[in-house]
């Protein structure tokens, strides 16, 4: 009688034990997406109102893109019209580009969706779609902390790239030309059937304005 | 990186670093033009958010010494530049000399930054008045009569909006046989000479897991303490800038964990770190690969149940802490003393102002003696002891000594002695009766029987606080103290509760007597506890303490009746004797490790004891591993061991994969299970480790087993190889 009042009395205690790693687990599960790992679904409603989620774009190439068009960084890959270079050729390969934009209300660079057709119509961007996210759930997903911050999802859905959008780290358009530009390499090596040859970098540029 | 260049691209910043470069030479020109006097500096440059200069700590240059020069940037309030390795976002500042032919400038000499976190971004770098010195050697045949000294600057300065700068600095030093130092920047060069890391002589070794580096810190002097100073990764791409290290004390010095950086690739040839000590002195450790590291196979990160502690904030940690401290008051280790205190507050219960009086008192005890155990813990951990929660449980004199407690505490309650006697002990008028004081030690009791759940319960809140500065660390603990007092508080401020209560009467009488009982339970696990950490032996010896306290407390009590005065003099020497005995008895009692019988006893149903060598042999030979972690006085591990660990299903799980079974005994203090612990972010038992064959990334089972889940992650195992050693 004593042993099975005792083991009652453990079980209660082990499952009230259990309920507190509960809580933490839910805390501490904010691991960013990794290359070579499946790459974190989302669903974000984009500057038109339509709304868009990754797995609608199975079976294609997707690249993401965040943005912050205050961003002086942002602006040397605008103003240089990299960006929209690049979106121009991605696209037109059947490449998905979606950009993002993580700025939460009240912070630089957060957009309504009018704002942000204003914005695209004004750079002439070649984007899929302009996508919104200011609660910041996708961009802390991605792990995106700068702007610009790239990623490459392939067909199947795998993170390919993520990182910088190209090899020197300055606020100079000048450099550009120097530089290697990422995301159009891994867009060559995938389209070839290679492995990316450079698949993490460190990005550069402002950092995302997330919601404190 | 690339040097700013004046080059012929017609965009806008480009031509922004032209003009600059033109306004850099219309300063040069008008230090042509001025008076010869001397101008150790170039004249300040306001751009956005920041001015700027160029200066020189001495009046002149000496051919043949060194000068020292410094680029001295006057943040506006709240803005930063940034450091070597800005961190998650941003840009080192970049200083380019043009110095005449034969003068050669050295690289930006970094003084240490600080941390600057904007939501989950931690970036690197300096704000208020910061100078980053330069040295620039002069030849010693350097024969014209002045320095032309030109520069070129471009940094990134942020608030919360980042401004990419520029700008061009001009000047001329003279040349003399000998330099006075300038006055007006002196302040500026001390306090830059001041931050800059100095070479450690101590050495550092990393070593690349599969999450994480493991560090290793050995010939530091006895007294530092790595836990409390801040780390700066130097190497960018490396570490993860928003975590920390989580030192532990091991033999040799210190080892830690730190999450790798998201853009990490490999280890590159050389790693630095920056670390600020106690003392505000900045070292820089050179780290030196070592791949022999042995901790690396177990620092990587578990799995997210453990997950990284120090991500936690320290709000989340208070809520839990608060939460886990109410959650206990359901655990079994607290009922006895809840019984008492339930007694005391029925025999309150018509009285608002004494219940929250009391109410008061309890919260306080229990406050208290979390602070005053957690500032035992962080202190002696500080001093390189490796101890964990419910530590004073690994002390066997410290479980006699509750447990002489609890049973003078149960002798009472089934009235074998009176309340309030004159020679009654120090321990009964402690927690008995209505007083404050009463009332504070019973909150002191609850903490001290309370703590081997806590261990398990609050695994991973403890761990994260344990690494914290002091006071976070204290504030957690307090805030679980206020969880835990907080039903008997509500009592006293809640009207409807204490309305609730039922009326005092001839039925307490009933109720006390029953309630020693729990009280006579947990005595038995505390002897049994004690025998384990001892003997049988000196468990006996410490039922002969119990006994000898009976005895006393049954002569304390006869003694009133007693007609002689000698025969009452007679009872209270016998009855100070027999306590005597009762508290020296236990506290003499020699406490042989029971190593040896433990392994003996483990052996019988294929287990082994846990050793880190046993464990990397095991590793090396590719067979599966589970790992246990438990103690005596944890009461979740018993119930574990009895639930899933010990059934068939279990052993026929670990049989079929040929998992080798390590069991480690924390009951008494260990430092390698308690540094094996730490690498996973723990501070107690139990922790289950499960190690897949060949090496792989080990998983952390829940701290709540079940048969069919521990059998389910066993055979989820791959087949190992064949053994010759398999069943």
């Amino acid at each position: 009688m004593k042993v099975r009042l005792s083991t009652a009395t453990l079980t209660l205690a082990a499952v009230l034990a259990g309920c507190g790693g509960v809580d933490l687990e839910a805390i501490a599960s904010t691991a960013p997406a990794r290359v070579g790992e499946a790459a974190p679904a989302f669903t974000l409603v984009d500057s038109t109102g339509r709304t868009h989620s990754l797995a609608d774009f199975a079976g294609k190439t997707v690249v993401l893109e965040w943005t912050n068009h205050d961003c002086p960084f942002v602006k040397k890959h605008y103003g240089a019209d990299n960006m929209q270079g690049q979106q121009r050729a991605a696209t037109g390969d059947e490449v998905v580009w979606l950009t993002v934009n993580s700025s939460a209300p009240g912070q630089q660079g957060h957009v309504d969706g009018a704002r942000a057709e204003q914005i695209r119509t004004e750079a002439r961007a070649a984007q899929t779609a302009y996508l919104l996210d200011p609660a910041g759930a996708t961009g802390r997903a991605y792990g995106a902390v700068t702007t610009p911050h790239m990623y490459v999802i392939d067909p199947t859905g795998v993170l390919r790239y993520a990182g910088a959008i190209d090899s020197i780290p300055s606020a100079n358009p000048g450099d550009i030309a120097t530089a290697t530009q990422y995301v159009p390499q891994a867009l060559a090596e995938l389209a070839a059937g290679q492995a990316v040859s450079v698949p993490v970098t460190r990005p550069y540029g402002c950092a995302v304005k997330y919601a404190n | 990186m690339d040097t700013p260049r004046c080059n012929e691209v017609a965009s806008k910043a480009g031509a922004l670093r032209c003009v600059s470069r033109s306004r850099a030479l219309l300063a040069l020109l008008a230090v042509l033009l001025a008076p010869a006097a001397a101008r150790p500096a170039s004249e300040p440059v306001r751009t956005d958010h920041l001015d700027s200069r160029l200066v020189a700590q001495a009046t002149a240059a000496v051919p043949g010494q060194t000068l020292a020069l410094g680029l001295l940037l006057e943040h506006d309030p709240h803005w930063h530049t940034y450091w070597r390795n800005p961190g998650d976002s941003g840009l080192p500042t970049q200083l380019e000399l043009e110095l005449p032919e034969g003068v050669v400038a050295g690289p930006i000499e970094w003084p240490h930054p600080e941390r600057f976190e904007l939501a989950d971004i931690v970036n690197f770098g300096y704000g208020g008045r910061r100078l980053l010195p330069v040295t620039v050697t002069v030849p010693a045949d350097y024969a014209a009569s002045s320095l032309p000294i030109r520069a070129s600057a471009s940094w990134l300065i942020c608030e919360v909006e980042c401004i990419p700068g520029e700008a061009g600095y001009a000047f001329e030093l003279p040349v003399a046989a000998s330099a006075q130092v300038e006055p007006r920047w002196a302040d500026d060069f001390a306090a830059a000479r001041a931050a800059l890391p100095q070479p450690a002589t101590d050495s550092l070794a990393i070593a690349e897991g599969s999450d994480a580096i493991a560090l290793a810190l050995s010939g530091l002097d006895g007294g530092a303490t790595p836990v409390h100073w801040r780390w700066f990764p130097e190497t960018p791409e490396v570490f993860a800038n928003g975590a920390l290290p989580q030192w532990q004390r091991t033999p040799d010095g210190w080892q830690a964990r730190w999450r790798k950086s998201e853009y990490f690739t490999r280890l590159p040839a050389e790693v630095a770190l920056v670390a600020v000590d106690g003392a505000r002195t900045a070292w820089r450790f050179p780290a030196r690969l070592d791949a022999s590291l042995v901790p690396v196979a177990g620092t990587e990160q578990p799995d997210i149940a453990t997950g990284d502690t120090s991500a936690l904030g320290l709000l989340p940690a208070l809520l839990l802490a608060l939460l886990g401290g109410l959650v206990l008051n359901l655990m079994p280790c607290v009922f006895p003393v809840l019984s008492m205190k339930a007694m005391s507050a029925l025999e309150a219960a018509d009285d608002r102002g004494e219940l929250r009086r009391h109410g008061l008192w309890y919260t306080a005890g229990v406050v208290a003696t979390f602070l005053l155990l957690a500032g035992a813990l962080l202190a002696l951990r500080a001093g390189g002891e490796q101890l964990g929660w419910g530590f004073q449980l690994q002390e066997p004199r410290f479980v006699a000594v509750v447990a002489l407690l609890l049973f003078a505490m149960a002798l009472s309650f089934s009235g074998v002695w009176a309340l309030g006697g004159r020679f009654v002990g120090a321990g009964q008028r402690l927690t008995e009766g209505r007083g404050a004081r009463a009332a504070f030690f019973t909150g002191a009791l609850a903490v001290v029987v309370a703590s081997p759940c806590t261990a398990p319960f609050m695994g991973t809140a403890l761990g994260w606080a344990l690494v914290q500065p002091t006071a976070a660390a204290l504030t957690v603990f307090a805030a679980l103290g206020l969880g835990l007092a907080a039903p008997m508080l509500l009592l006293g401020f809640a009207p409807a509760l204490a309305r609730a209560l039922p009326r005092p009467g001839p039925w307490m009488e009933g109720f006390r007597q029953l309630l020693a009982f729990p009280l006579y339970l947990t005595v038995v696990w505390l002897l049994w506890v004690y025998g384990e950490q001892t003997s049988a032996l000196g468990m006996a010896w410490l039922l002969v303490a119990l006994t000898a306290l009976a005895f006393a407390l049954w002569l304390l009590g006869r003694r009133p009746a007693m007609r002689s005065p000698g025969f009452r003099r007679v009872a209270t020497a016998a009855a100070a004797a027999a306590l005597a005995i009762a508290i020296a008895l236990p506290m003499s009692a020699s406490a042989p490790p029971p190593a040896t019988a433990g392994a003996a006893a483990a052996g019988e149903d294929g287990t082994e004891p846990w050793s880190e060598q046993r464990l990397a042999e095991l590793r090396a030979t590719g067979r599966p591993v589970l790992v246990n972690m438990t103690a005596a006085w944890c009461i979740t591990c018993l119930a574990n061991e009895r639930i899933a660990l010990a059934t068939d299903t279990v052993r026929q799980a670990l049989a079929a994969r040929n998992v080798a079974y390590l069991k480690g005994d924390w009951t008494r203090s260990d430092p390698a299970i308690t540094g094996y612990l730490a690498r996973y972010g723990r501070t107690g038992v139990p922790l289950y480790v499960l190690y897949p064959p060949d090496g792989g990334a080990p998983r952390v089972l829940p701290q709540l087993l079940t048969a069919s889940g521990v059998a389910d992650a066993v055979l989820a195992l791959p087949p190992a190889p064949p053994q010759e050693t398999a069943p």
